[in-house]
């Protein structure tokens, strides 16, 4: 949501960095695997539960009635927050609360800030502003800590690093860390990287996590994690901030039931995650701090269709089940968040105006998703929004009102493809690949019949 | 206007039809609760032990406070070899944690603990090892029932645990032990 | 019962022998079948594009082919094309008669489960096919319970298919995974069209069967394309033929 793009993804058509992802094929299988067997956990955690659908059902109404109940549900958080003795702070947008979080970390003379996973923060490009203001920032969650090591963003909301090998891995811990030339068992690696970040959870001035549900008749915020890095960084030092969009609300806790009871099985097949943390107030002497976000996201709840993107709860199952993801890559897509749901909420802004057609509309995602978001329909709808714009990619803009005449002319349609038949029946294929575009260099033309359907009908069952 | 004025305000035109907030009426799956929480907490990789009680917990955990081990127990009957310490840091060489867990939730083997019972709210996190200690009438079948009986006053934290703290970042391996606790051993008291 | 042929350009011009199967069959079980004249796309390449303003004019004249048109129903042989007509008939015309037209429509695999099942067949199809389930008629038009879904499970695809003498079905891996064809799609995002495509010809072959069938031309064609060009031993064919070999 926010306009300004990391320069490591950069800002190139969907279709070009694909091809270029598309370029290693081994690589490209051993990616599709690795998430399609998140896909397979999922489908096998699901498949336990008799009331999954329901529970999808209940999940996508309770957001929608929190999603149309919004000002009224962020007003009791934050009345119920005030009476636990939680701070609550407001951003319009990534750079409001950028400001925010510093003010904070710099009345306490914070040098360094231990961070769990937050797709948000990424959002609002966090890091990088805390860095330029002098503070040092820690990525905690494994997969994190590794591409910040890397100096890359995630390409995956849940499994950040899952585009690295564990021999880049072990490379880059030998580099940074100091573990073993060569090493790259994952236990060995994940242990040094436990001894490592022990020692920043325990010097730490400041934690933050993000939010997967703010609770508003509580005033209470729901961390998930299964490495405990949240609740090590915000149970150590005194000062403990939590970053949450808008659309984190859930009116209370059985509605936090629901959605907890779907969003680590639909993400890894895992029941629940390990933690599942609910912070309703400082620790004794500490400090709480919440902040409330929007950054584009009321905009989106004006646009019918787009709003319901807004009931997504970050499990990143459509990421997984995606046949275009998994085969293009996390950094494909020129918004932080990849995949269907990154199209989803990311597409506004996408100055390639291309990861809308980053998509085959195979309705995969919409199914797996745990509240329902229709992601093909917003991802369709997104398609439309730009044509109306005026900002279509790969030369549609050009040749698609000629299409669009052609189609709807029985006779140019038949006197052209009668033409196109006879070309492909009559040329060798070596001369008609390099005229048949991206179609000819992937596939074989198709085997032309000698006349149309329609023909064969007159001929054979005309009166 | 403040920020949380212009969110407001935007608010009040969102383009979704209002819609109610539905009933939750799922139905729990009652047959056998403990046999359930015993398969799910070994899927999320702990262990129960239901058999020997209290007393079995203790000889275990004097055993290991004779090999030099430190443990910490905030389970009424159960003591250790270190007490509750001035500040949260000081966990940091703690070798096994023994809490008490309110309830416990057969679908998915996790187990609610309260602040009130940790001395410092780290410490299930910072212990290298976990006990948790529950009462076996305390296991209910799901989340919805679960969540209407656990404790969260005013201030307070609270966490279910399901299992050690594990990862897979790396090649979708999965390694328990990641940055709280290596181990979950469960006592079914 | 009096048939009109909805028979999607794509077939029209490149796999006529899937609307001549299709007329053999219906035939074959008793019923009149007609071609409305004045067919043309149903403009979804278009609105797959976000090009709504460019497909109204060869939605409506699609429409206009099959409005007042005598029938029982109308089916077409291509599930893609009969869903994306169904929606573009409703976004360009919401009149009675855009309405009944709409309501007339049926893809074949539908209209031969839930309308108008078949008694019995008459001849074996000797062989072993891997069904290729597309998406929009899995996903749009319920010919089967996506792999997704949870719960009870129906698939008309089988059910039609496998009462079928001596034949044998069985599914690729990730069987209702997207083929990659997608319209435009495989165009503009060549790279990616073209793996998903290899992945789902190589998964039909893995399967041993003779021949890869589906309801959805466009996703044949497609593999059928990539089958040739990976030299994999199976083919395509579409679910028209091989009811009408068994009829």
């Amino acid at each position: 949501m926010s306009t300004n793009h990391s320069s490591a993804i950069g800002s190139a058509v969907h279709a070009k960095k694909a091809e270029i992802f598309c370029r290693d094929e081994a690589r490209v299988d051993w990616h599709s695997k690795a998430l399609w067997m998140l896909r397979e956990k999922r489908d096998r955690a699901a498949a336990s539960l008799p009331e999954w659908e329901q529970l999808r059902q209940l999940g996508s109404e309770l957001k929608l009635h929190t999603l149309t109940n919004l000002g009224h549900y962020l007003e009791e958080f934050e009345k119920n927050c005030l009476d636990n003795g939680i701070l609550v702070h407001w951003a319009k947008d990534g750079v409001e609360h950028n400001q925010i979080v510093h003010k904070i970390l710099a009345a306490k003379q914070v040098k360094k800030l231990v961070k769990s996973k937050s797709m948000l923060t990424e959002e609002c490009h966090l890091n990088p502003y805390l860095e330029s203001q002098g503070i040092e920032v820690i990525d905690t969650d494994l997969g994190e800590r590794i591409i910040q090591l890397a100096g890359m963003p995630p390409s995956h909301i849940v499994v950040p690093a899952i585009h690295m090998k564990k021999e880049e891995v072990g490379d880059l811990f030998h580099e940074q860390l100091g573990t073993e030339k060569g090493a790259s068992d994952p236990l060995y690696l994940t242990r040094a990287a436990r001894a490592h970040l022990r020692e920043q959870f325990l010097s730490a001035d400041a934690a933050m996590t993000g939010v997967n549900m703010a609770i508003a008749n509580k005033g209470a915020v729901v961390v998930c994690t299964n490495e405990g890095n949240a609740d090590m960084g915000a149970n150590l030092p005194k000062l403990q901030l939590h970053s949450m969009g808008i659309d984190k609300i859930v009116p209370d806790l059985d509605s936090a039931a629901v959605l907890l009871r779907t969003l680590a099985r639909n993400a890894t097949g895992q029941p629940i995650t390990t933690y599942s943390s609910f912070y309703r107030g400082p620790q004794t002497d500490g400090e709480m701090h919440i902040i409330i976000v929007d950054n584009g996201r009321t905009e989106m709840l004006q646009d019918k269709i787009l709003a319901e993107s807004l009931k997504c709860i970050r499990c990143g199952g459509c990421l997984n089940t995606c046949p275009v993801y998994r085969r293009s890559g996390g950094y494909s897509y020129n918004y932080t968040i990849p995949g269907p749901i990154g199209i989803a909420v990311g597409a506004q802004n996408d100055d390639t105006n291309s990861i809308p057609w980053a998509c085959t509309l195979c309705g995969s995602c919409s199914y797996v998703c745990p509240t329902k978001v229709p992601l093909d329909k917003i991802i369709h709808h997104h398609r439309r929004l730009k044509a109306q714009a005026g900002k279509l990619p790969y030369g549609k803009r050009s040749y698609m009102p000629l299409v669009g005449n052609f189609m709807a002319s029985e006779t140019m349609l038949n006197c052209s493809m009668s033409v196109a038949r006879t070309a492909l029946r009559v040329l060798p294929g070596s001369i008609l690949k390099p005229f048949s575009g991206a179609w000819g260099k992937y596939r074989e033309l198709p085997v032309a019949p000698s006349s149309s359907f329609e023909t064969w009908f007159n001929k054979n069952r005309g009166k | 206007m403040s920020s949380k004025q212009s969110i407001l305000n935007a608010l009040k035109k969102v383009a979704v039809e209002p819609q109610a907030l539905p009933t939750f009426d799922v139905a729990p799956r009652i047959d056998d609760v403990i046999a359930q929480f015993e398969t799910n907490l070994n899927t999320v990789a702990g262990t129960l032990h239901k058999t020997g009680g209290v007393e079995a917990l203790q000889a275990h955990i004097d055993e290991l406070t004779a090999q030099g081990k430190q443990v910490i127990s905030t389970t009424d009957g159960i003591k250790g070899n270190r007490a509750v310490p001035g500040t949260a840091h000081q966990l940091r060489d703690i070798d096994y944690a023994v809490i008490p867990g309110d309830l416990a939730v057969a679908e998915n083997g996790a187990i609610w603990v309260n602040n009130k019972n940790l001395g410092h709210r780290v410490t299930p996190f910072i212990c290298e090892n976990l006990f948790l200690v529950i009462k076996a009438d305390t296991v209910v079948a799901n989340l919805h029932e679960a969540i209407n009986q656990i404790g969260l006053e005013q201030g307070e934290f609270g966490v279910f645990i399901a299992g050690p703290s594990k990862t897979a970042d790396i090649e979708q391996a999965l390694v328990v032990g990641a940055h709280g606790a290596c181990s979950l051993n469960v006592y079914l008291i | 019962m009096k048939i009109a042929l909805f028979i999607p350009c794509l077939v029209n011009q490149m796999m006529p022998h899937v609307g001549i199967a299709t007329v053999e069959l219906l035939e074959k079980l008793g019923h009149q079948v007609i071609l409305p004249k004045g067919q043309t796309c149903c403009g979804q390449p278009m609105t797959n594009s976000g090009c709504f303003d460019e497909a109204k004019k060869t939605t409506l004249k699609l429409l206009n082919a099959f409005k007042g048109v005598e029938c029982d129903a109308i089916v077409c042989p291509a599930a893609s094309c009969l869903v994306a007509a169904k929606e573009n008939f409703h976004e360009f015309d919401a009149s009675p008669e855009a309405q009944a037209v709409i309501d007339k429509l049926y893809e074949l695999t539908e209209f031969l489960h839930d309308v108008a099942p078949i008694a019995a067949f008459n001849k074996p199809f000797n062989h072993k096919i891997s069904l290729q389930l597309s998406c929009h008629g899995i996903r749009m038009l319920d010919l089967a319970t996506p792999s997704e879904q949870m719960g009870p499970r129906t698939n008309k695809v089988e059910a039609v298919l496998k009462a079928i003498p001596s034949i044998e079905i069985v599914y690729p891996g990730r069987y209702d995974e997207c083929c990659g064809f997608g319209g435009t799609f495989a165009v503009d995002e060549g790279a990616v069209s073209a793996k998903m495509g290899k992945d789902k010809a190589q998964a039909h072959a893995e399967t041993g069967a003779k021949y890869a069938v589906g309801f959805d031309p466009s996703c044949l064609l497609h593999l059928d394309g990539m089958m040739r060009r990976q030299k994999l031993p199976i083919e395509t064919l579409h679910i028209a033929q091989v009811i009408n070999a068994a009829l």
